[in-house]
């Protein structure tokens, strides 16, 4: 057997184009149904092991999709907006514990969640590195995003502006890193916690700037009346919150008409979460309220359609490669015959040529499956990474 | 060594016939075997290393009745008893020339490959004048080189008969003198019996005997 | 449990086997009790961080031994103003419960990170009753429409009736929390809305003698109270420990040429020099302790009986 193996060795090695090609195609042919799956699996796992520990989910009406994508998995397309009136409308429920996501800003590529520190107790987030959030402009690192960026508690991060041409929109706001969470193997560990008010101030909706009543320069004034003082837009505002400034922070108007994107209902029971649904269950009602779960099925759904379709022709395409190899095996082996003739004339047995052309087969189907070992493993590592790049972002 | 007794044998396609009522070759003999193309001197040699068997005859190889061995028994046979040289070398692209000499040891069974095949054959390139060619491959190698190498292959399992099929049929007259040289003194160094197929005219003459083969034919 | 087991293995000279068990039963006991504790806990005192003393005390009043109150601010200091450190915060966070006034007290509490579902507003359900403050100076930026700070004025407590509202959504809160608990939390909001209804009460009979009369207060922390008990009310700012300045002298003129006050009340004891100065534009000195922060002597109630003592003598 072994001396079948060396043979058939000698004789792959020494054909590298077409052993190449054979590999390759063996190999690929192989992959793109495993990968295909191992994807799947992994798609559904991460969208699916989320979803399932969501209960409910409040937003505009609209996408269902886009709202569980984006308020589950931090996912670009930002939902319609709502206020914060939402959440204490859930608090005057008495039905479910609300917590108010805010996900449109973001920071180096990676996703600023505003939300409040109930989140990181529902989510059973802990921090491992510094301290969890307190002060506004405190952020809190998801555990890979530290590591992407290399920061640690104590450093800081500046917010993307929202659009590079809107010079007079969002503010870029340093946040000071109170802490970094331990690696959760989740989507939070690729997002940048801040309290909802620091996402606000990042909006623009909170500002801190010098007491407009004790301004000296007068090209900071516009107009001062005994009870209002208007400033100029030369007035700075502080783009950093630090403890001198902390207290010139502000908001104007009523902060229950402040933005979210979303909110979490953790409803106390079963019984309160399907009264709760039922609340919004009026055609009038302008918000819509979704369990991520039955979102995210119906996803999988349309893609396990899809994968089924990618399978068939898979399946088609293999068919053809297996036909393509078995060719080039039988042309391998009419200009093999001559060969063949010799070393049956020397004395070897038909069965010994067919161990040996068996054996190059086996060599051949062992290296395609070493390589195609060797993809899988590589999408395995990277799975999370590239369902995030198809599914979510 | 070779006795063969009332042979006949016929192709089915073709209608080629072959009638050898008696033909023998000694011991050590050195023999010629002539004819012009297509009179069946391959298929004799087929039918003595039992490649082929007669319809009717019998062969007898080293006292050994041929015809009469199954499939297994013959190949066996072949294998270490026979030796074949052929026109064309008949080597392997992908072995290099040792892989090549020590191939018969690969493909079957009948032979055993151990360090001492392995010296062995080393020794026997060493004698053809290819010692130093035995990492190279085959097309790396001249024509007589090749020969050579295809002569050791046949020589290292010490084959008591040698049949060379147009052995010199692709060389240049030089070549041709140093092959010839060499099975002579391989037949001569390993007491084997040599039986040549040749249309080399120029050659017979340095053979013990040379016989005519188109008096076998039907 | 684990030393008293590997005693007996010693003394008894038990086989490898039986000593492995032995050891294997005593650490099995010796956690459980620690895991029956453990247990304990979830069910245990309900850790409860308020914003001022009021709050404090209506808590304690009404959770009793079921919870643990924490008020952190210093006692020096004005709860209104007080900003708490990283440290405080933190302890904040990991309360049970979070106790505000509402009304804008504690402005500290909109520029830090509090779990939203520990939060309890106990002033939510009246937020149609703050009072707005007059007089604040706004601002607003560019030459668009005013941006208003709406400062409300945030001494509710001092409205008897509203601070029995306040009692009353700690309860509520503790009944969330403990819902096993809820008939005892009832039983304890009720003494102490009898307590303050009472205080209420005695205010409203107090003053109907002299409602109208014009009153100075010291600072601008009796809007509830005057609104409440129908109390005719204008305010300074002073300071009970500080030597009066001329200007604020002259603006106490100001107002008295409209509002003839022949009582001031203050918000702590104040000196001497200053009742005295009062006295003699004929303006007499009460002490009416708003009891943000923790007294000194007695509790909520006991200070709160003692300023309508001293409110009866402007009513006699």
């Amino acid at each position: 057997m072994l001396d079948s193996l060396y043979i058939a060795w000698k004789y792959i090695s020494f054909n590298k184009l077409k052993t190449t090609t054979l590999v390759a195609c063996i190999a690929l042919i192989s992959f793109l149904p495993m990968a295909l799956q191992l994807l799947l699996d992994e798609s559904e796992r991460q969208l699916m092991s989320r979803a399932a520990v969501t209960p409910l989910v409040i937003g505009a009406k609209g996408s269902s999709l886009d709202l569980v994508m984006n308020t589950l998995y931090f996912g670009d397309e930002v939902p319609e907006l709502i206020s914060m009136a939402s959440v204490e409308r859930v608090e005057n429920m008495d039905l479910a514990m609300p917590i108010p996501l805010y996900v449109r800003f973001g920071t180096r590529g990676n996703p600023i969640v505003g939300t409040t520190p109930d989140y990181f107790e529902f989510r059973g987030l802990i921090v491992a590195a510094g301290r969890q959030m307190a002060l506004l402009g405190d952020c809190v690192l998801g555990a890979k995003v530290a590591e992407i960026l290399d920061l640690k508690p104590g450093d800081s991060l500046v917010s993307s502006p929202e659009n590079l041409f809107d010079l007079a929109g969002i503010y870029p706001l340093k946040m000071k890193v109170a802490g970094v969470l331990a690696k959760s193997h989740t989507t939070d560990d690729l997002a940048v916690f801040v309290d909802i008010k620091t996402a606000w101030v990042i909006q623009g909706l909170g500002h801190g700037h010098q007491d407009v009543t004790r301004l000296k320069d007068p090209t900071l004034i516009y107009k001062s009346s005994e009870s209002n003082v208007a400033a100029t837009a030369k007035l700075y505002h502080y783009t950093e919150i630090t403890k001198d400034n902390i207290d010139t922070f502000h908001f104007h108007g009523n902060l229950g008409q402040y933005p979210i994107t979303a909110v979490i209902a953790v409803p106390y029971d079963e019984k309160s979460g399907t009264i709760l649904r039922g609340r919004y269950l009026s055609k009038q009602e302008t918000r819509q309220i979704v369990k991520p779960r039955e979102v995210i099925d119906g996803l999988l759904q349309d893609i396990f359609r899809i994968k089924n379709v990618l399978d068939a022709v898979i399946s088609v395409v293999a068919l053809a490669t297996a036909l393509a190899i078995i060719l080039v095996f039988a042309l391998s082996l009419r200009l093999r015959q001559r060969e063949i003739q010799t070393i049956f004339k020397l004395g070897c047995s038909r069965l010994t040529i067919v161990r040996l052309l068996l054996s190059e087969i086996f060599i051949t189907v062992l290296i395609s499956g070493v390589f195609c070992g060797a993809m899988i493993f590589t999408v395995n590592q990277y799975a999370n990474e590239i369902v995030r790049m198809l599914f979510i972002r | 060594m070779i006795n063969i007794r009332q042979l006949e044998f016929h192709y089915q396609i073709g209608g080629f016939r072959l009638s050898i009522p008696e033909f023998s070759v000694e011991r050590g003999e050195r023999l010629a075997v002539i004819g012009p193309s297509g009179s069946g001197k391959t298929t004799l040699l087929n039918l003595i290393a039992g490649i082929i068997i007669p319809e009717r005859g019998t062969i007898g190889v080293n006292n050994v009745k041929v015809g009469e061995l199954n499939d297994a028994g013959r190949r066996d046979f072949r294998i270490t008893h026979i030796g074949f040289v052929f026109q064309d070398f008949e080597l392997l692209d992908y072995l290099s020339i040792l892989d090549n000499i020590l191939h018969p040891y690969r493909i079957s069974g009948a032979l055993t490959l151990n360090k001492k095949v392995h010296a062995h054959a080393a020794a026997l390139a060493q004698e053809m004048g290819i010692g130093d060619k035995l990492t190279r491959r085959p097309n790396d190698l001249s024509q007589g080189e090749k020969q050579r190498a295809a002569i050791c292959r046949a020589l290292l399992p010490q084959p008591k008969l040698i049949l060379a099929d147009e052995a010199t049929g692709n060389l240049d007259p030089d070549n041709k003198t140093l092959i010839l040289d060499l099975l002579f003194r391989a037949v001569e160094d390993y007491n084997t019996t040599l039986l040549t197929v040749t249309h080399d005219h120029e050659l017979l003459k340095r053979f013990d005997r040379v016989v005519d083969f188109k008096d076998f034919r039907l | 449990m684990v030393c008293w087991s590997v005693g007996v293995m010693e003394r008894g000279k038990m086989g490898p086997k039986r000593q492995l068990w032995v050891l294997y039963i005593a650490i099995v006991l010796g956690i459980l009790p620690c895991s029956s504790h453990a247990g304990a806990k979830v069910t245990g005192k309900l850790s409860v961080y308020v914003v001022n003393y009021p709050l404090k005390y209506f808590a304690e009043r009404v959770g009793g031994e079921h919870v643990r109150v924490v008020f952190p601010g210093p006692a020096d200091e004005d709860p209104a103003d007080w900003v708490p450190d990283i440290k405080v915060i933190a302890d904040y966070q990991k309360a049970d419960l979070i106790l505000l006034n509402g009304a804008g007290y504690a402005r500290w509490v909109n520029r830090v990170s509090l779990p939203r579902s520990k939060m309890v507003n106990t002033s939510a359900k009246f937020k149609d009753q703050y009072i707005r403050t007059k007089g604040a100076v706004t601002h607003s930026h560019g030459s668009g429409g005013e941006h208003a700070h709406e400062d409300a004025a945030f001494t509710t407590w001092m409205d008897f009736n509203l601070a029995a509202k306040q009692a009353r959504a700690i309860a509520v809160a503790y009944g969330r929390k403990r819902s096993t608990l809820k008939n005892t939390f009832e039983k304890k909001i009720i003494e102490l809305e009898k307590d303050l209804f009472a205080l209420d009460r005695n205010i409203k009979v107090l003053v109907s003698n002299n409602q109208s009369q014009p009153l100075i207060a010291s600072h601008p922390v009796y809007d509830y109270f005057a609104r409440r008990y129908g109390l005719n009310i204008k305010n300074v700012h002073w300071e009970p420990d500080q030597v009066l300045t001329d200007q604020l002298w002259m603006e106490l003129q100001k107002i008295l040429k409209t509002h003839a006050a022949k009582w001031m009340i203050w918000e702590g004891d104040p000196i001497q020099e200053s009742i005295a100065k009062l006295k003699s534009v004929g303006i007499n000195s009460l002490v009416f302790n708003p009891c943000a922060n923790v007294p000194q002597k007695g509790d909520f109630l006991s200070v709160m009986q003692k300023n309508v003592k001293n409110l009866a003598v402007a009513f006699e």
